[in-house]
């Protein structure tokens, strides 16, 4: 039951807190410490209807935790966990990686985080309104003002207005 | 369903505003993603292609086996703890125990002592009787003082006889007194 329904959204839960993160190092980590919970807790885990939904949201607190505990510390800002990320990426990865897609990434890194959290969730992972909903424990209305702002955002900054000819 | 650049550029206008259903954004990515996009569409087709980029993102394989590790190291180390609780736990529940029984016995001593002192009040339940027993008992205590007092008189018979004792040799003392004045 763990390895059928928990393990496959690795992957998702990953790409979300290396989202939140910044840093792939860290959002392993947080994808471990959720896989411990989820373990822990696998007793009631018949009694959760959307599995996925609910290790997303684990995967959110925790990472929100996180970048608490960092932001207490104060001695490691976000900006300079970004730049960790190239050194953790693949040679594949690395040469995909154009300046536009650099400059996209810190563009999306840059949004505040909940508009951040509700453009990956949709734009990158593709979930429902609902489950979106779900994830970030917010409402309807919540959910598409801050994709609203934040698709908006990165339209203002990086695809020029006007540049597709209508 | 090939589509031109001007319905996805009408559609490109729906996701902006935050109108367009799942399935119509995966039009939008698997369009962007393909190999015909006009130059006016780049800077879309970029950020499209940016989030099919960051979807490839994923852990290494190795993951998987490491997670599992840490997950049945973690259950181990639970075990010790909630033996090591048990162990506190029947620590304090030692505790607790002997106190209980300390508290017990002393509880007994204190009914026990509690009886003795109601059985002296309460031997009768017929409080007549009580009246005759304690009648007897009286009688007996007087009884005994009246010997004590037979006994005191004949002290008292002893004193008398000294004093009139006493008294002759004086009288002789005063007798021989005038005499020899």
């Amino acid at each position: 039951m763990f390895e059928s329904r928990v393990l496959p959204v690795k992957n998702k839960l990953f790409r979300f807190a290396f989202r939140l993160l910044g840093s792939s190092e860290e959002a392993k980590d947080v994808v471990q410490e959720v896989f411990i919970k989820v373990w822990n807790g696998r007793d009631q885990m018949a009694s959760i209807d959307n599995m996925e939904a609910w290790c997303m949201r684990i995967t959110r607190n925790l990472s929100l935790d996180k970048i608490r505990a960092r932001q207490r510390k104060a001695t490691d800002p976000i900006e300079e966990s970004f730049d960790i990320q190239n050194d953790s990426r693949t040679p594949y990865e690395a040469t995909e990686n154009s300046e536009n897609m650099q400059r996209i990434n810190q563009l999306i890194a840059s949004l505040p985080e909940k508009q951040r959290q509700v453009m990956h969730l949709r734009d990158i992972e593709g979930y429902s309104y609902n489950e979106i909903c779900e994830i970030l424990e917010l409402d309807m209305n919540q959910v598409k003002v801050n994709l609203f702002r934040a698709r908006n955002a990165v339209r203002e900054k990086f695809v020029k207005i006007n540049a597709y000819g209508l | 369903m090939p589509m031109d650049s001007k319905e996805i550029g009408q559609l490109l206008e729906k996701y902006w505003n935050c109108e367009t259903s799942l399935e119509e954004e995966q039009v939008l990515r698997s369009y962007f993603n393909g190999p015909n996009v006009p130059d006016q569409l780049k800077d879309a087709a970029e950020l499209f292609r940016f989030f099919e980029n960051e979807r490839q993102r994923a852990l290494s394989t190795e993951f998987d086996h490491n997670v599992m590790q840490s997950v049945k190291k973690t259950e181990s180390k639970t075990k010790v703890i909630s033996m090591f609780r048990w162990v506190q736990v029947a620590r304090i529940a030692a505790g607790v125990l002997v106190m209980v029984a300390a508290g017990y016995f002393v509880r007994n001593e204190v009914l026990k002592s509690k009886d003795q002192s109601q059985a002296i009040t309460d031997t009768f339940s017929d409080p007549k009787d009580a009246l005759e027993e304690t009648k007897k008992a009286l009688m007996l205590i007087s009884k005994s003082f009246g010997k004590a007092k037979e006994g005191a008189g004949k002290i008292n018979m002893i004193n008398e006889a000294e004093q009139k004792i006493s008294g002759k040799e004086k009288q002789k003392e005063t007798e021989t007194d005038s005499k020899s004045i």
